[in-house]
């Protein structure tokens, strides 16, 4: 009988990852990136800082947690999620660094970075892989769509990796053709790629659950599926043909990346209308306003293909902060409260009172700071469409507020601040470390 | 038939600091060759586990030693899936007694179902059976039904809709 466990190290992951989000905003406050100023190194830092540090951090660290319970079996090789999580954030951080500081240090932090987040990632793809890879799990399209994801990690890492070591002064012909100008493909691999078709898998697990609605690997999912694979193998394709001097078809590319959304779209729509519980909770409703930002995102696109410049920065901007980030920051509270909830209160469950997993958290709290969250992004896109960097300055206060707001939350779902003293219990686990010793169970006889 | 050597497996060190063995077998029973046995050794008769492993094919052949250490060979009965998911009863629950409580819990946000097996199946004497209906298999219940010493069996129906749930209920730790 498949069971699934508690992550040890998802929340340590989940820390890493909030960390590198206040860093990137912080960073912003004082000046890095912005309207015309991505290209800098200042706006690599910020961007790796959220693609990489907050985005890719949270959804790896999440699927410790979610694949082991999409597949129905324990993580595979669970030993190496701390060595995978030390390599993605030093990793990260030395990317960063190697962006910020030019010349001689560039010249080692570049490849440097490059190398411990290759190792990051072969850590990460050798524990989800397996345990995703089995044909009973892969009937179903959730588990198809996050190990689509998950190969992209790969063209994505290659494409910065030779990047990185021609900025570095290693000059490799990849990574001089992508820096001349198919520096796009890269973002799309990523942030098309691997971040929105892993999230993508996620919510077609996680919405039904916590909407209570029935579980339907339909047509329109499975159409959905078959078209982001298309639109996979196409932008790993042109890579390929990049390498040997061939045009990549990117507009192809993007017709197909916008049916996959649309597709996605309507399956959303479809699993909302069939939700049991008619009263939506603050993460279901705001994860809506992350869709929201997706059709924006979509809805810009062919003016950031055609335009480029303004359009393009306003475009990867809403993805990243509109789109990614609310989704990620709407469902992080829920799924810490519901971790922080088995950890605690299930050995009890039948045996004395244990509150509501709804209890652990305020969801008051949580909607204010998600609003605010949603309203600085819309203002980072606006500032990015008119080109106002001062505009996008004022729009980091919201967004770092928000951000430094939802770790308090969860700070305090942690500590169960949010429970009456007398339903807490008098020892509590670490806040973002696993426990010692920390699961003794199934001591069966 | 002459079997392959069996895979052995010692997890008595790993009980004795403390550590859950649960993901370790189960690592174990997935490296296996086809046709090969898993010879595991536990301090104490692992009785839930007979239920997994028979689900995943297997049947066990057990042997308290004599210096305390339970030897279990559990024996590959049919070349089976590694990743057999939990399609079918368990192959013994045919045999339980009708249930006593019949709970419908589906159109319940997790971990309400969770909570409702858990303070039902806490009320119900020994050997005495439970059968829910969910909307989903109960991942997060089957390690804390093992922790209680109850065991369980369960399916999806035909239209994948619902999930039957047979839990008898065992020893309280």
């Amino acid at each position: 009988m498949p069971n699934a466990e508690l992550s040890r190290w998802t929340l340590s992951w989940f820390a890493a990852a909030l960390f590198f989000l206040a860093a990137a905003l912080v960073l912003i406050l004082f000046g890095a990136g912005g309207p015309g100023r991505w290209s800098e190194g200042s706006g690599f830092a910020v961007i790796h800082c959220i693609a990489l540090g907050w985005l890719s951090q949270m959804m790896l660290g999440a699927l410790l947690q979610f694949a082991p319970v999409l597949a129905a079996r324990p993580l595979a090789f669970s030993c190496l999620a701390l060595p995978a999580l030390l390599a993605l954030s030093t990793g990260t951080a030395t990317l960063v660094a190697g962006f910020q500081f030019s010349g001689d240090a560039a010249a080692f932090l570049l490849p440097g970075a490059a190398g411990l987040l290759g190792i990051a990632f072969g850590l990460s793809l050798i524990m989800l892989v397996p345990t995703l890879a089995k044909s009973a799990s892969l009937r179903s399209s959730e588990p198809q769509l996050i190990l689509l994801a998950l190969g992209l990690i790969i063209f994505v890492w290659v494409s910065g990796a030779t990047m990185a070591l021609t900025r570095s002064g290693t000059s490799v012909s990849l990574g001089e053709k992508l820096l001349t100008d198919r520096e796009p493909l890269h973002i799309i691999l990523g942030l098309g790629g691997w971040l929105t078709l892993a999230a993508f898998g996620v919510s077609y697990k996680l919405f039904p659950m916590f909407l209570v609605a029935p579980e339907k690997d339909g047509l329109l999912r499975k159409a959905g599926l078959g078209v982001a694979g298309l639109a996979a193998g196409i932008g790993a394709g042109a890579l390929v043909l990049l390498a040997f001097d061939y045009a990549p078809p990117l507009p192809l590319l993007g017709l197909l990346s916008a049916l996959a959304v649309i597709l996605h779209f309507a399956e959303t729509c479809r699993i909302w209308r069939s939700r049991r519980r008619k009263i939506a909770e603050v993460n279901m409703r705001h994860s809506l306003i992350a869709h929201l930002f997706l059709l924006a995102g979509l809805a810009l696109l062919p003016l950031a293909i055609t335009e480029g410049g303004p359009f393009a920065e306003a475009t990867v901007f809403i993805l990243l902060a509109g789109w990614l980030s609310t989704l990620t920051l709407a469902q992080i509270g829920k799924i810490v409260a519901f971790m922080t909830w088995i950890e605690i209160f299930a050995p009890h469950i039948g045996r004395s009172a244990v509150p509501m997993v709804g209890d652990l958290s305020s969801a008051r709290t949580s909607d204010f700071l998600l609003w605010l969250w949603s309203f600085g992004a819309v203002l980072g896109g606006i500032s990015h469409v008119i080109q106002s960097p001062s505009l996008f300055r004022v729009a980091a206060i919201p967004l770092l507020l928000a951000a430094l707001g939802l770790c308090v939350e969860l700070w305090r779902i942690r500590r169960l601040l949010n429970l009456p003293p007398q339903s807490r219990p008098p020892r509590l686990p670490p806040v973002f470390l696993p426990r010692p010793n920390w699961s003794k169970i199934r001591e069966s006889a | 038939m002459n079997l392959p050597e069996p895979l052995t497996l010692d997890v008595c060190p790993q009980l004795a600091r403390g550590e859950e063995p649960f993901a370790t077998i189960m690592a174990a029973a997935d490296r296996l060759a086809p046709g090969q046995p898993l010879r595991l050794l536990v301090p104490f008769r692992p009785a839930p586990l007979f239920n997994v492993m028979a689900k995943r094919g297997f049947h066990a052949k057990e042997n308290r030693r004599d210096d305390g250490i339970w030897e279990v060979l559990f024996i590959p009965q049919t070349p089976v899936e590694p990743a057999a998911a939990a399609t079918g009863a368990a192959t013994d629950a045919v045999f339980w007694p009708d249930p006593v409580r019949q709970i419908d819990l589906c159109g319940l946000p997790p971990p309400e179902p969770m909570s409702r097996v858990l303070e039902t199946i806490s009320k119900l004497e020994i050997g005495e059976v439970l059968f829910a209906l969910l909307d989903r298999e109960p991942l997060f219940l089957f390690p804390e039904l093992a922790k209680r010493g109850h065991e369980w069996a369960g399916n999806l129906s035909e239209k994948g809709d619902v999930y039957r749930l047979l839990v008898r209920a065992g020893g309280q730790e």
